[in-house]
């Protein structure tokens, strides 16, 4: 694993997170697809990947998963946020937020303003 | 928090082994599933779309392997793996293992036996809440850096001093009648005489009752109070709570019961535990010398004093302060405390005193048990290594495999890991039996009738030492051969199984472990030889006197209130009743017996000045050990008078005063001339004149360890002391003469007990023989452990070279070598590794003599025989070891040696 999947995994997590915050209870090909749209590539070759970040963040508490039936009536593990995982999802989107912020002022940043 | 519970429930996961692969299974399937189906919906063909699904779904094996990591503790995994592959192949070589293991079991066993006892003398701490702070107030002089205070003393320190949260003192009294109730026939108990803080500055909380009030320590002789020791407590009262307030007598004194000691302070002391404690106030019922008074007189020293010092303060402020204090004794009583000073020590600096002899025997067995324990490390590393190299097929195979170096190290040393373990707990069990072999001395040890414990012990922190010790020999043993079984070479490593690399390095460590074993083994044999030489040394010098058909009793009038002139006249009367008895030859009463050498009969110092000598300008007077006796005395033990006269019954409480003195003595102070008739005046240069009427042989004292020095005897008519011993010589068994000495008894006085009543050679035997016999025996075993594992050592790696070189050998012979030549090549090598151990180990055997001769024995220089007898034996005994695989080695047919492998 490189650096910028470690990046991927801890954005990945995010997007988790935000996702089930907005779409409630979804299997993972749900919440795939639904990064997909949005996020473009990031999923686009390893769907697989979000697997290992979904047990990570069950097992940190932040979700929770059942048994379930998806549209086609078949069975599927749905996965929803717990009120823990909604308080983490507050807390990071802050954190997130700023740095972005503080990152895109950065790049704002011209040589003559800054003198 | 959030990785606390991701932790745990990973931790969950690894203990229940809850599977959930399936339900991976089921979630990737029903994954491709939808994807398929959308693919489909988008106008793929079912099997395009499948095939898209897969791609985009990603390496589905990967991911497993994330999610399985994920799901577990990866760590712990493999090292559960590591740990059940070990025991797997550990039971592959059964004999090995089982070989480690004893190997290990020994060399631990020693050190864990030897570390309780070293525990118990010297580390364990005071039974007291925060003990570290209590240290030792000590006085100084030239001849002692141990001396106890008086009472003067005590009360100055106590009331001077700034650094401490109080300063106490005890004395303690060997010998107290006691009886529960008026009528009873009293027995000895030992008792403790205390300060009334004493309780409360060690932070001791009594059981029952109360401690002592201040007030309860100020008047002399007011306040007979007394608190049980918990032991005794039990003992004598069953543990009644209602003895608070009941009357007791101790020395035919009533004392009211305050109080109760709780169980888990049986003292300040190592071996002997109070049965009760006294204030200080009361010391004329318990008063041991009679001369003197306890309460006034500043040189009456007999108090043991202690002190918590306050937090914050260093010793060496405590330090000075004293030394201004004791300064200031030296300016306010010239006479009385010229050149003493005085010391703070803290509890391992008084246990560890230079003149205490248990932590000597401490040190040296100490050493010689990790000296085995080293020799049986290195025999292990050895065994190890030799596992390794076979193993390096198993090794390079998987490493080819693609294990990494460190995984690969882990796994080896969670081989040795279990080894050690195993090595451990069987360690801790040889260390149990032997501190179970130890307890059956008690007897021996402490030959009183007082109660004493031998405090050593299998206790949590001996275990946890020992399976510290354990664990620091597995990765001595392992982490060699570990390290360099990683760094095997892949491809020849697969092409044979037994590869010899170019270079001698790895050849080279395997020797330097022979040698360490072969000087370690003669190191150890010589140290138990020299102890057995040097006690047996010991015993002949000096020794000579009567031991057998004398029966001893001891008496100590004190103990049913006799004062000096009736205890005088019951001596006077008991020996002249004794010396018309049947069957009695003679008849002495002497204050110590011979070879004493438990502590209990420590000989008193006497202070005196040698009239005619020029006294250094520095010293007031000198001190000799002395011991007060009778005038039948040297006619009993048949120790000859080499000059002048024995004392006479002439010599009473009115005649000049007269003392005999032994030869070590007048050739010290009168070397040239003759000393007979030379004076001497006690405690100080306007003391009582003392003159020298008798010369007696040297002979050994107190032990027999003892080095030779000055002694002085004084008649007990001029010099007299309440707790004698009665020695009586007989003509047949000395126990015949008990029941007589009883009837004589009944007619002096039948409420004084009679203490210690044994054959004298029964004494001797035990104390002067056995005890040290048991150090004999303990540093024998440790030498005999150490030669058995340097010899499977030796045998080991010299059978481990030849069947690596078979083939070699083969061809040699094929080539025309005849066996004896093999014998040579393969004895030649085995031969010089002994060798150089034998050098090595005589270095470090000399060393060890040294230091032994320094701090036990007497005898001076190298006891040659001790080596003539090791020295070969260990060479014959180890040519043996290398001779075995190196005669199958010469009988290899050629033909078969070539085929080989």
């Amino acid at each position: 694993m490189n650096k910028k999947t470690d990046v991927l995994q801890g954005t990945l997590a995010l997007m988790v997170l935000k996702t089930l915050d907005v779409l409630g209870s979804l299997h993972g090909y749900g919440i795939a697809r639904r990064i997909e749209q949005i996020s473009g590539d990031v999923l686009a070759v390893n769907q697989g990947t979000l697997y290992p970040v979904l047990l990570k963040l069950e097992q940190e508490g932040a979700i929770a998963s059942e048994w379930g039936a998806s549209e086609n009536n078949r069975r599927a593990r749905f996965y929803k946020l717990t009120r823990e995982g909604r308080k983490q999802l507050q807390l990071e989107t802050q954190g997130w937020e700023q740095t972005a912020a503080i990152i895109s002022r950065f790049f704002e940043a011209k040589a003559e303003k800054l003198s | 928090m959030k990785s606390l519970r991701r932790f745990f429930a990973r931790l969950f996961n690894l203990a229940t082994r809850t599977s959930q692969d399936a339900r991976l299974r089921e979630e990737i399937e029903e994954h491709i599933a939808m994807q398929t189906a959308e693919n489909i919906r988008a106008g793929l063909s079912p099997a395009e779309a499948r095939r898209q699904a897969f791609l985009k779904f990603g390496a589905v094996e990967s991911m497993k392997e994330a999610h399985r990591a994920e799901r577990g503790l990866p760590s712990i995994e493999s090292f559960i793996q590591d740990f059940r592959y070990a025991f797997r192949s550990l039971q592959r070589t059964p004999g090995l293992t089982f070989f480690v293991i004893l190997t290990l079991a020994i060399g631990i066993g020693m050190v864990s036996g030897t570390f309780s006892m070293a525990d118990a003398l010297i580390f364990r701490l005071y039974p007291v809440p925060h003990p570290s702070g209590i240290v030792s107030l000590v006085g100084t002089t030239q001849d002692s850096s141990f001396e106890d205070f008086s009472y003067r003393e005590y009360l100055d320190l106590r009331d001077k001093t700034k650094s401490y949260d109080g300063v106490i003192a005890n004395a303690q009294m060997e010998a107290v009648g006691f009886s529960a109730k008026p009528g009873d026939t009293s027995r000895v108990k030992g008792g403790m005489l205390v300060s009334g803080n004493y309780l409360q500055v060690l932070g001791v909380q009594p059981a029952l009752g109360r401690s002592f009030r201040a007030d309860e320590d100020q008047v002399p002789g007011r306040n007979a109070v007394v608190i049980l020791g918990p032991e005794f407590w039990r003992h004598e009262f069953g543990g009644d709570p209602s003895v608070l307030g009941r009357t007791i007598l101790l020395n035919g004194v009533d004392f009211t019961v305050i109080g109760v000691a709780p169980e888990k302070f049986q003292g300040m002391q190592i071996f002997s535990h109070p049965d009760f404690y006294m204030p200080l106030a009361m010391a004329r019922v318990f008063a041991t010398n009679r001369q003197k008074n306890f309460f006034e007189d500043r040189d009456d020293r007999e108090l043991t004093l202690r002190a918590r010092l306050k937090p914050g303060v260093t010793l060496q402020q405590a330090q000075n302060e004293l030394t201004v204090l004791a300064r200031n004794f030296e300016h306010d009583y010239p006479n009385l405390n010229r050149n003493r000073g005085a010391a703070v020590h803290t509890q391992f600096e008084m246990r560890t005193r230079n003149d205490d002899q248990n932590w000597k025997f401490m040190v040296i067995f100490l050493t010689l048990a990790l000296a085995v324990l080293l020799v049986a490390c290195t025999n292990v590393a050895g065994l190890l290594l030799s596992r390794a190299r076979a193993r390096t097929h198993e090794v390079a195979l998987r490493l080819a495999l693609g294990a990494g170096r460190t995984r690969l190290i882990r796994l080896l040393l969670s081989e040795s890991l279990i080894l050690a373990f195993a090595g451990g707990l069987a360690g801790a069990a040889i260390g149990y039996g032997f501190i179970e072999w130890f307890h059956t001395f008690q007897t021996v040890i402490f030959m009183t009738d007082l109660p004493n414990a031998i405090p050593f012990q299998m206790d949590t922190r001996v275990l946890t030492a020992t399976l510290a010790l354990s664990l620091l020999s597995a990765i001595a043993c392992g982490l060699v051969p570990a390290l360099q079984s990683s760094h095997t070479d892949v491809v020849s490593g697969l092409k044979s199984s037994e590869v010899d690399l170019p270079g001698r390095k790895r050849l080279w460590g395997r020797n330097v472990l022979v040698i360490a074993q072969v000087s370690g083994s003669l190191m150890l044999l010589t140290a138990s030889f020299l102890m057995y030489r040097g006690f047996k040394h010991d015993l002949l010098e000096g020794t000579s006197f009567t031991k057998d058909h004398l029966l001893m009793v001891g008496f100590d009038p004190r103990l049913v209130q006799y004062d000096a002139a009736k205890t005088q006249q019951f001596y006077k009367l008991l020996s002249e009743r004794m010396r018309e008895t049947p069957g009695v030859q003679s008849e002495a009463l002497t204050q110590n017996i011979p070879m004493g050498q438990d502590g209990q009969d420590d000989f008193d110092g006497l202070a005196f000045v040698p009239e005619g000598i020029q006294m250094p300008r520095n010293r007031e007077s000198f001190t000799s050990t002395m011991d007060t006796i009778d005038e039948g005395y040297f006619t009993t033990f048949n120790i000859p008078i080499l000059q002048g006269r024995d004392f006479l019954s002439s010599d009473t409480a009115d005649s000049p005063r007269v003392a005999i003195v032994n030869e070590f003595f007048a050739k010290h102070y009168w070397p040239n001339q003759n000393a007979i008739g030379k004076r001497f005046r006690l405690d100080s240069s306007v003391g009582t004149p003392v003159q020298i009427v008798g010369i007696t042989q040297s002979v050994k004292y107190a032990g027999s360890s003892e080095k030779a020095m000055d002694f002085i005897y004084l008649p007990l008519s001029q010099h007299p002391i309440p707790r004698m011993i009665l020695m009586l010589h007989s003509e047949g068994d000395p126990l015949q003469l008990v029941q007589p000495l009883k009837d004589v008894m009944r007619t002096l006085d039948p409420n004084l007990p009679m203490l210690r009543t044994m054959a004298y050679s029964d004494f001797y035997e035990n104390t002067a023989i056995k005890g040290p016999g048991i150090a004999i025996k303990l540093v024998a075993a440790m030498g005999a452990a150490g030669l058995f594992l340097a010899i499977a050592g030796l045998y080991g790696v010299i059978a481990y070279n030849v069947s690596r070189r078979t083939r070699e050998i083969g061809i040699r012979m094929a080539l025309g070598a005849c066996a004896s030549d093999v014998l040579r090549l393969v004895m030649g090598k085995g031969l010089l590794l002994v060798s150089i151990g034998t050098a090595i180990g005589l270095v470090m055997g000399f060393a060890v003599e040294r230091a032994m001769n320094s701090m036990l024995f007497n005898v001076g220089g190298v006891d040659l025989v001790a080596y003539l007898v090791v020295v070969p034996s260990l060479l014959i005994v180890t040519m043996l070891a290398a001779y075995i695989p190196a005669r199958k080695a010469s009988q290899i047919a050629p033909t078969q040696a070539l085929r080989y492998e």
